[in-house]
């Protein structure tokens, strides 16, 4: 019996499961390579991850409007390499204001996907695809064939070079804020109310058309939050950064148990689903499992997840049909 | 006006939507404290005007008073503010929240910049006490069962504190004991005070719960009555128009052979031991509450799902259905419920609707379409049974839902080794005339000696055209009568037989 | 029971020039020849010659835009193109370099793709409650893991029979490449399957109303399957011919390649939701990116600038159809009132 309600209650919730997957995969490693759980090593893992996991909480704001924005990434490079140009000919040079700048230019791409999504009726994907590539084209454009390099960013990448707590503590305040909105704010509610029955939401009064504008702006915001971080971290800005990186994210979230069909995940979940996939790609080459094995690996954990979620959920409600007395 | 006797009322109100009429000049008076039943046909605009009212519709022209002062809601969220709420017809629920963030989304407790959701819990747990609710306040609403969802709705319309409470047709999907419940959360609001407007196609409900009764038809104000007034013959007569003893045009038929059985069919959760029979040239009604299994049953003999177990035999031979597919080539064609998710395809052309389920028949080689041919024979079946359409490439959309139905029933006669027809809710949603006509092809069929099954809720219906009616409830066949024997209160009767599965008296 | 009022419908639909130019095929042929006076105006050297010379480079794309029509029309989507474009390209160049004859490595390159498109269904199929885009996410991670695994530590791999694979980027008669002919070929069958045959009907009628459909006796399921198997055998078929033009696969190789084949696709008029569009929209939109990706290399445009270019009309051709439904609304309100 104990058993049983134990069994039911890592099914039933995703973040249980995970936290479960988690453990197992936590002690097989540790097992296998004990010094992996060192302070460095995990603090690597999520620097080397912030960027992911900063746009995974937005993907999971869109992903509850059953929405999806494959566009972040390139919004990512535009807004990078707009802040590399900017230090990289001393024009500005002020951190925060670099970060501010960054992130005002996502805040703009992101309200134009989410005008066009809901004044335009056009369905998500292909409008994130149309600015995917808008962009990333403008990011080789405002660099006119340059690029930023170390020596370029030199002062900005203080910021985020090794050994620092900035991306540590970006990373900790947008789980923190978002932890909040969704869970102990009205605007939290809405959006939740939008992905689950958005004609529901409509006749309750609620603004469908601004609660999306809204959600594709958070997600925009941070995607310039990240381009900056990225240029800080990894001390270049390219045009072509992160290029396709967009789907780990969205993989993140898909393996933390946000519904792309809209209403249901949570920011434990998606912090879980985007941890998992950090570890792995971290944990590969310590188990002497090559990293070109990274991807399949990963490929492989989306897949049971969601696979095994479909199934628990049938058994549960052949469960419900049996129990119906006639 | 005396600014006292009326919590609310409606003058003129007219509502246009692209292509029609949906309200023209209606009014409505709701008394302070009254429950008052709003009827009329489908289509009526019942529905719409509920809407004007909840300030989700804004209405072209009239006027609204609330307690005597003219309101003006420019959204759901100002009618929401001034007391009013809706429990919709379809529960508008989010599937995927648990059952306190339904009632209070909208109108979250928050204090501090922070939603209390300790409180919001505590008070969802009392307001479902209040209710008799037998679930909790964590359950997720896509888990509960329509009946439990309505009255998740409930509990938030008086979570608002709402004056007026509006229930749209909430008893369609609830059984009889459910309905009963509801029955007495009405009774119970109306004795704390709350004005009820309560739309309904069952008589059952008016007489048990309403004192006065305002009837809609082909979106004007026809009457307001009295219900201790009104007979029940004259309220049909508001609601149709017309007289309709005419409508059920049964010819005389020899009823022939067996040609279709069902034996012993099962499926977990839906049906158990359904065994049903159907005559060349008979018409088989099957009736009972919503949700007691017969559609469900029909989707098995036709391959939507797949019973747990049971056989299927037409003309004597057994019956191997994977797939409709199969069913359909074994000569059994459905006519399914909703015409518009399950029955034609929308955006497309009516000719195109015609033709789908015999594509490949028509084809040359049977891989490539025969435009010609398929336009020509979906002109004729559209012809036999007198479509409203100006040409075979409108949209399917674009009709109204009696000449939906024709298509559908155009679809059905275009499957030229069609033996049984099997009709799940045929007229709903039809206006009075159309019926008359799918009633009359429904004859013709039967004269021509296809066996028919002929699903349906509306009593008057399954009286006036079946043979022989079989009574399910929930999952079981609770009885088959004859034509000669069957009455409303006996097929009331049996349809209410709730889990009685050693009742077997009647079936043959 | 013939019709009692005598009522006749009419079964003829009369093609006029207008009604034509006002579908969106019609639009696009218009914007087919304007594009090509543009590229003429800001390139000396855009001629038919040296277009049909530089065509080849972009057309092994055009092979995976006809399945995609197919999954887009069924109201699904399959991202994971690209990297089966990945893995047939390094498996074909294994396959050639272990030495095995040209037939087998073209039966194993397409017959890989054929599996990963069998793969991609089956999961579809069995799983209806999954989106397909994160079915296909998923697989499109493995099976450029898989290319990855098999590329090992240096990431690439070269055709070193270079003279084997040849004959897939000749030229017949020295002016028509292979590549041309094998992509028309191609591109009428799937064409004709999908706007003339049953089985291209089953497509839309899916796409239209996944569940009306079913009740009329479509198979779904398998009418799903087979458009997902065809979707991989012809990404098979791209990672062929880009093997044949670029004589090796990386890890990167068709990366990107199952966007912009959707965005051809939705160009072309083939709505994402399903049910909406024909081939030859979705075709002449391909060609119509095509040529002003030629063009503009041959001006020597920042070559990223057709990006944003190819973007611009991806998102107005998508909110075309909203402003004019918009539009149509208005107008039938005011008729109503």
């Amino acid at each position: 019996m104990e058993n049983r309600s134990l069994f039911k209650k890592i099914t039933g919730s995703r973040e249980a499961l995970l936290t479960f997957v988690l453990l197992v995969l936590g002690i097989f490693i540790t097992v296998l390579n004990p010094t992996f759980f060192s302070p460095v090593n995990i603090g690597q893992i999520f620097r080397n991850n912030a960027l992911t996991m900063i746009m995974a909480l937005g993907m999971l704001c869109v992903m509850l409007t059953a929405g999806i924005d494959i566009s972040i990434t390139s919004t990512l490079a535009f807004a990078g390499m707009s802040i590399g140009m900017l230090t990289k000919y001393n024009i500005v040079n002020n951190t925060f204001l670099l970060f501010l700048i960054a992130m005002v230019i996502g805040c703009f791409c992101g309200m134009l996907n989410g005008l066009i999504i809901s004044k335009g009726k056009v369905a998500p994907i292909i409008c994130t695809m149309g600015f995917m590539y808008i962009w990333r084209g403008m990011a080789y454009v405002v660099g006119n064939s340059q690029f930023a390099s170390g020596e370029d960013v030199r002062e900005f990448a203080e910021f985020g070079k090794d050994g620092t707590i900035g991306p540590y503590i970006i990373l900790i305040v947008c789980y923190a804020l978002f932890f909040w909105m969704l869970k102990w704010t009205k605007f939290g509610r809405k959006i939740y109310a939008v992905g689950s029955n958005a004609e529901a939401a409509r006749i309750s009064g609620i603004n469908v058309d601004n609660t999306l504008i809204s959600v594709y702006t958070m997600m925009g915001t941070l995607a310039g939050l990240a381009g900056a971080l990225s240029v800080s971290i990894y001390a270049s800005a390219q045009p072509n950064m992160q290029y396709g990186r967009e789907m780990d994210v969205i993989a993140a979230c898909v393996i933390g148990g946000v519904s792309m069909s809209g209403g249901r995940g949570s920011v434990a979940g998606t912090f879980l689903g985007a941890l998992i996939i950090s570890i792995i790609a971290k944990a590969l080459p310590l188990i002497n499992v090559p990293s070109i094995a990274q991807n399949t690996v990963k490929g492989v954990i989306i897949l049971f997840v969601v696979i095994f979620n479909v199934i628990t959920q049938r058994m549960v409600d052949r469960q419900n049909l049996e129990r119906r007395e006639m | 006006m005396s600014d006292s006797e009326f919590i609310l009322e409606l003058k003129d109100v007219t509502k246009i939507f692209p292509g029609v009429k949906a309200l023209n000049k209606v009014r409505f008076q709701l008394k302070r404290g009254e429950v008052h039943a709003l009827m009329g046909e489908n289509g009526a605009g019942k529905s719409t005007f509920i809407k004007v009212i909840t300030g989700v519709h804004a209405a072209e022209e009239g006027h609204m008073y609330l307690e005597g002062k003219e309101v003006h809601f420019r959204g759901p969220k100002d009618a929401l503010d001034a007391g009013i709420a809706a429990v919709y017809q379809h529960p508008t629920t989010y599937p995927t929240l648990s059952v306190t963030e339904n009632i209070f989304m909208g109108h979250e407790i928050i204090r501090g910049g922070m939603i209390q959701w300790k409180e919001m819990n505590a008070k969802a747990r009392e307001l479902l006490d209040r209710l008799h609710a037998n679930f909790k306040p964590s359950d997720e609403i896509g888990a509960l069962s329509v009946a439990q969802q309505q009255m998740t709705e409930i509990a938030k319309a008086l979570s608002t504190n709402a004056k007026i409470i509006i229930l749209d047709e909430p008893t369609a999907s609830l059984t009889s004991n459910e309905s009963e419940e509801l029955y007495k959360i009405v009774d119970q609001l109306r004795d704390e005070g709350v004005s009820i407007i309560f739309i309904s196609h069952r008589f059952e409900d008016m007489y048990r719960l309403a004192t006065r009764v305002t009837v809609f038809r082909d979106s004007q104000y026809i009457g307001t009555y009295d219900v201790d007034k009104i007979t029940n013959a004259d309220l049909i007569k508001a609601m149709v128009g017309r007289e309709i003893s005419d409508m059920y045009p049964k010819p005389e038929v020899n009823i022939g052979e067996e040609i279709f059985r069902i034996e012993n069919m099962s499926r977990t959760g839906f049906f158990k031991d359904v065994s049903i029979n159907v005559h060349a040239g008979e018409i088989v009604g099957i009736t009972g509450l919503v949700g007691a299994g017969r559609t469900e049953v029909m989707e098995s003999v036709c391959g939507i799902t797949k019973p747990d177990s049971g056989r299927v035999f037409l003309e004597g031979k057994q019956l191997n259905v994977k797939k409709p597919e199969d069913s359909m080539k074994a000569g059994i064609v459905l006519l399914p419920e909703n015409r518009s998710t399950e029955g034609l395809i929308l955006s497309w052309g009516l000719g195109r609707n015609v033709t789908l389920p015999i594509q490949k028949k028509l084809a040359k080689g049977g891989i490539f379409n025969d435009l010609r041919k398929e336009n020509a024979l979906s002109k004729k079946f559209l012809e036999e049974v007198d479509t409203k359409a100006v040409t075979i490439f409108d949209p399917a959309s674009s009709l109204s839902g009696g000449n939906q139905q024709k298509v559908v029933v155009a679809k059905a006669l275009a499957q030229d080794n069609m033996k049984l027809v099997i009709m799940d809710e045929p007229t709903k949603g039809v206006d009075v005339g159309a019926k008359a006509e799918i009633y009359a092809i429904m004859g013709e069929l039967a004269k021509k000696g296809f066996g028919i099954i002929m699903i349906s809720s509306e009593m008057p219906e399954i009286l006036g055209m079946s043979d022989r009616v079989y009574v399910m409830c929930n999952g079981r066949v609770t009885g088959c009568l004859d034509r000669s024997e069957a009455t409303q209160e006996r097929i009331l009767k049996l349809s209410m037989e709730q889990g009685k599965s050693d009742r077997k008296e009647a079936v043959q | 029971m013939a019709g009692k009022s005598g009522r006749s419908i009419k079964a003829e639909e009369k093609l006029t020039a207008k009604k034509l130019l006002f579908t969106w095929e019609g639009a696009l042929i218009l914007l087919f020849i304007a594009v090509n006076i543009f590229n003429m105006s800001i390139s000396q050297s855009y001629t038919f010659a040296n277009v049909l010379r530089e065509m080849p480079k972009y057309l092994a794309e055009m092979f995976m835009v006809l399945p995609m029509a197919y999954i887009l029309v069924l109201g699904d989507i399959d991202i994971s193109v690209g990297s089966i474009v990945c893995l047939t390209g390094t498996l074909t160049c294994y396959i050639s370099n272990a030495g095995a004859p040209f037939p087998v490595v073209i039966l194993g390159c397409l017959g890989t793709g054929l599996l990963c498109g069998a793969f991609n269904g089956f999961i579809t199929t069995s799983f209806p409650e999954l989106p397909s885009m994160i079915t296909t996410l998923g697989s499109q991670i493995i099976f450029r893991g898989i290319a990855e695994i098999s590329l090992g530590g240096g990431g690439s791999v070269s055709y070193t029979n270079t003279k084997q694979i040849m004959p897939l980027s000749t030229k017949l008669g020295k002016t028509v490449p292979v590549i041309i002919l094998v992509v028309m070929l191609a591109a009428v069958i799937f064409t004709v399957v999908l706007q003339r045959t049953t089985f291209g009907r089953s497509l839309y009628a899916i796409g239209s109303n996944k569940v009306s459909a079913f009740y009329a006796g479509v198979d779904v399921k398998r009418c799903r399957f087979i458009a997902y198997v065809l979707m991989g055998f012809m990404a098979g078929m791209c990672g062929l011919f880009l093997t044949a033009y670029t004589y090796g696969a990386n890890t990167t190789t068709g990366q990107g390649f199952e966007m912009e084949v959707i965005a051809m696709c939705v160009f072309g008029g083939i709505a994402s939701t399903g049910g909406k569009g024909t081939l030859v929209g979705g075709i002449i939109a391909g060609l119509i990116i095509t040529l002003l990706r030629i063009a503009l290399g041959q001006a020597n445009v920042n070559s990223q600038m057709i990006l944003v270019i190819v973007g611009a009309l991806l998102i107005i051709a998508v909110l075309i159809p909203g402003i004019k439904g918009r539009f149509d609304e208005l107008k039938k309100l005011r008729a109503a009132a």
